[in-house]
């Protein structure tokens, strides 16, 4: 299980943990709850069904064990039988299909995640049934994050879970002392379980939006660790004494949606989207952009897929004049016009920089500013391209997410029957079977040019001396339990 | 004067109304997809229909709004669309931060600048040269940048103060004192500088007039004359720019709120603005215009109380 030393709570020295995160939750309802960066609020109360720790592996949580049937459609977990809510009401297979009926039901951002399940079954108190119309890779996966929140039957039929969470977790939301969308104060669950995961008497989230008062908590010793937002002043957070924590979860670039060249014809040419990666300078990039906290990549997949391969980091060097060969090759030797939304959230200097370095190539950007229908817009889909941040998920997740025909980051349902094939085989082979065609499924898409990807930015937790941190391969925000007294 | 303040009271209920259709309508215009907003990038089209019918986002404009009225008739405000709290508990625990910061700043800005202002009228010379240039300095600097400087030199370096955050008065006196100080004197320092020049140039006004020279003939001392005559009515208007200076702390305070961290109602203001959380900009659109008829109110009140001319009809 997790390499903790033990320790527990219990033991007098600074028990308190105060953390800043970027977001606050919508709700505290697992039925529509997010991860992310809102992670760490619900992982503070529920358990989830599995946990990832943070070398990504899958270690066992509420469940002790868990083994699919043979066309890997039926999953049957096992569940612990010491477990009770902070309500006293027991932990049952039963109030666990129901939490995964609710979210499968609910509206999180991510019920999508079960829209190919069946049924969840209860056959005992101690065995769940989970019943997929097709083989799902990433289920498991999704049991670590939100969709494995697990709330007290009895809290789900008469309390209010959007403010007053009940789950089984390390710790108890304190609502007198908790300021809703600013300041979450938790204390250490005295029944707990799992006690050599509970590092701290008490834990308090604050949510510091704005990135300067985020760095003075920093400075003035406001906090033991604390998610920062934006890598502009990294210089400032390691002259306070704090360590930077990082992961390379987010990558940053064009996405190239539409393929066919149904709105934009010459996007529908891979010459032309070649012609697009190699017009990007990913070094300069970077330097202007992230102050060279990241590593270019022409590359979706993230470093710890099996599909990750290290030569698809400069598939495309940057190469102006091989760029203009091909838009001649594919006949805009004069170049074309191309729109693209523009939102101020990411930041306004990496349009124009798109555009400049477009505009080199003879490619005349024109932008549109949706406000906040960024993401809707996009989504629609009313562009045929357009500059967006997204995380690189774990294969199947991120096929789910933004390359099959139906994901919803593929808003023209663009799909080949090579792509189409490697899903496939991705969905139903074994595990070897899966990586060796993830693997040629990245090549293939980086040889298409299905995106322009620049560069992965580094995710940012930065931590006071005496506080330790492990980052997460596969989250944004670190696991609360990986959080932890220094040595 | 029942009849005056029924009258106000009745004006300041039909500008509720009005109030709270034209802000729901341009909520509304600006709105967009909001349950896409709400549920983020990686929701699917079902999701984010599901989010719209359970919102009741699907019916017409006429319909929510009457929906929404009916309800905060009765006091209920609804939820937030991005916390799920509801809005009259959020404005519970936010509206005490504001007026904690609004209020200390109006207090102190009103002892501070009837002081600055006083001594800037009656010494005149380089006293009154360098309140002058001190106001106008304060005037001139945005209240963010006054922010941040106090923060790094009383909170970062010295460590007196909080830098972030907000203690209620009720858990620890000390602990809220430290936490809206620096606050409190970023906020103020304007309305400092507007209000001081306001009562030099009453006093000085004043200090020229005819029943100025007559209470003195009569062997009145300086001080009295100052602080019992030529400030009361010097009152009058210095408290119409109170008042001013109030509702537009109001304003003010959502930049000082921002920087600090201090979760008040400006800062609920503007993360619920560009999220597009209609029920928590509406409850706070209603929840202050509420406020600022009240100190309207109140200011009349008081400068009939102070000045017998103004008497109310």
């Amino acid at each position: 299980m997790t390499a903790c030393s033990g320790g527990g709570a219990g033991e007098a020295e600074d028990t308190s943990l105060t953390l800043g995160a970027i977001t606050a939750p919508t709700t505290l309802d697992p039925a529509g709850s997010e991860w992310g960066n809102r992670a760490p609020f619900y992982q503070a109360v529920y358990d989830t069904l599995l946990y990832a720790d943070s070398d990504g592996e899958i270690q066992p949580w509420l469940a002790t064990e868990w083994s699919y049937n043979d066309d890997g459609t039926v999953l049957t977990l096992t569940l612990r039988d010491d477990v009770s809510f902070t309500d006293g009401s027991a932990l049952t297979a039963e109030v666990v299909a129901e939490n995964l009926q609710r979210f499968q039901d609910g509206t999180s951002p991510d019920a999508g995640y079960f829209a190919d399940v069946a049924s969840f079954e209860a056959p005992d108190e101690t065995t769940v049934v989970v019943t997929l119309n097709a083989p799902d890779p990433a289920f498991l996966d999704y049991l670590t994050r939100d969709p494995g929140l697990v709330a007290s039957s009895e809290a789900i039929d008469s309390g209010d879970l959007t403010t007053t969470p009940v789950g089984s977790g390390a710790y108890v939301l304190d609502t007198a002392a908790t300021v809703t969308g600013t300041s979450y104060v938790y204390t250490a669950n005295p029944d707990y379980w799992n006690p050599d995961v509970q590092h701290y008497e008490s834990l308090t989230i604050n949510v510091l939006q704005d990135p300067t008062s985020a760095l003075n908590a920093i400075k003035a010793g406001e906090a033991d660790a604390v998610r920062i937002s934006t890598n502009d002043n990294l210089d400032e957070v390691e002259a306070a004494g704090w360590t930077i924590n990082s992961n390379e979860l987010d990558f940053q670039g064009l996405l190239l949606l539409d393929r066919a060249g149904t709105v934009s014809e010459p996007l529908g040419d891979v010459r032309v989207r070649q012609a697009i990666n190699y017009a990007i300078d990913r070094d300069a990039m970077l330097a202007a952009l992230q102050q060279g906290h990241g590593t270019v990549t022409t590359q979706v997949f993230p470093t710890g897929s099996g599909a990750y391969d290290e030569a698809l980091d400069d598939a495309y060097p940057y190469d102006p004049d091989q760029a203009r060969e091909l838009l001649e090759e594919a006949g805009y030797a004069d170049g074309f016009t191309i729109s693209m939304p523009n939102s101020a959230v990411l930041g306004a200097t990496v349009y124009s920089l798109v555009e400049q370095q477009l505009a080199d190539i003879g490619i005349t950007v024109q932008y549109t500013d949706p406000g906040n229908n960024f993401i809707a817009d996009l989504l629609a889909p009313k562009y045929p391209a357009s500059f967006m941040a997204l995380e690189q998920n774990p294969d199947w997740q991120l096929i789910q997410f933004m390359l099959a025909p139906t994901a919803i980051f593929n808003p023209y349902h663009y799909e080949d029957e090579t792509a189409n094939a490697l899903f496939e085989r991705i969905q139903y082979g074994d595990e070897t079977e899966q990586v060796a065609a993830a693997s040629e499924l990245n090549a293939y898409i980086v040889d298409q040019a299905w995106f322009a990807p620049f560069y992965r930015v580094e995710g940012v937790m930065a931590s006071a001396p005496g506080t330790s941190v492990e980052m997460l391969p596969t989250n944004a925000y670190p696991s609360i339990f990986d959080i932890a007294p220094a040595e | 004067m029942p009849v005056f303040i029924a009258r106000r009271l009745l004006s300041g209920a039909v500008m509720l109304v009005v109030i709270s259709v034209v802000a729901f309508t341009l909520l509304y215009l600006g709105g967009g997809d909001i349950a896409r907003r709400i549920l983020g990038q990686s929701a699917t089209a079902e999701t984010v229909a599901a989010k719209t019918a359970e919102l009741g986002l699907d019916r017409p404009l006429v319909v929510q709004f009457g929906d929404w009225f009916a309800n905060a008739l009765t006091g209920d405000l609804g939820r937030s669309w991005f916390s799920s709290q509801f809005v009259a508990v959020s404005m519970e625990t936010r509206l005490p931060v504001t007026l904690s910061l609004v209020i200390g700043s109006t207090v102190i800005a009103a002892i501070l600048s009837v002081l600055l202002g006083v001594l800037a009228a009656r010494r005149g010379g380089w006293i009154d040269g360098l309140v002058q240039f001190l106001a106008v300095v304060g005037f001139a600097v945005p209240g963010f940048l006054i922010a941040l400087g106090l923060v790094l030199l009383f909170a970062i370096n010295l460590g007196w103060f909080r830098a972030t955050g907000y203690t209620p008065i009720g858990s620890s006196f000390t602990g809220w004192l430290a936490s809206i100080a620096l606050p409190v004197v970023a906020l103020a320092t304007g309305a400092i500088a507007t209000i001081a020049q306001q009562i030099r140039g009453s006093v000085l006004d004043a200090l020229d007039r005819d029943y100025v020279r007559t209470l003195r003939s009569r062997g009145l001392s300086s001080n009295r004359v100052v602080y019992r005559h030529v400030l009361r009515n010097a009152a009058g208007p210095a408290l119409a720019v109170l008042a001013v200076q109030f509702i537009g702390m109001l304003g003010g305070a959502v930049i000082v709120e921002q920087v600090f961290a201090l979760p008040g109602i400006g800062q609920l203001a503007v993360q619920a603005t560009t999220q597009g959380d209609i029920p928590v900009v509406m409850g706070i659109v209603i929840v202050t215009a509420i406020i600022v008829v009240i100190v309207n109110l109140a200011i009349d009140l008081a400068q009939a109380a102070l000045n017998p001319k103004v008497r109310l009809s």
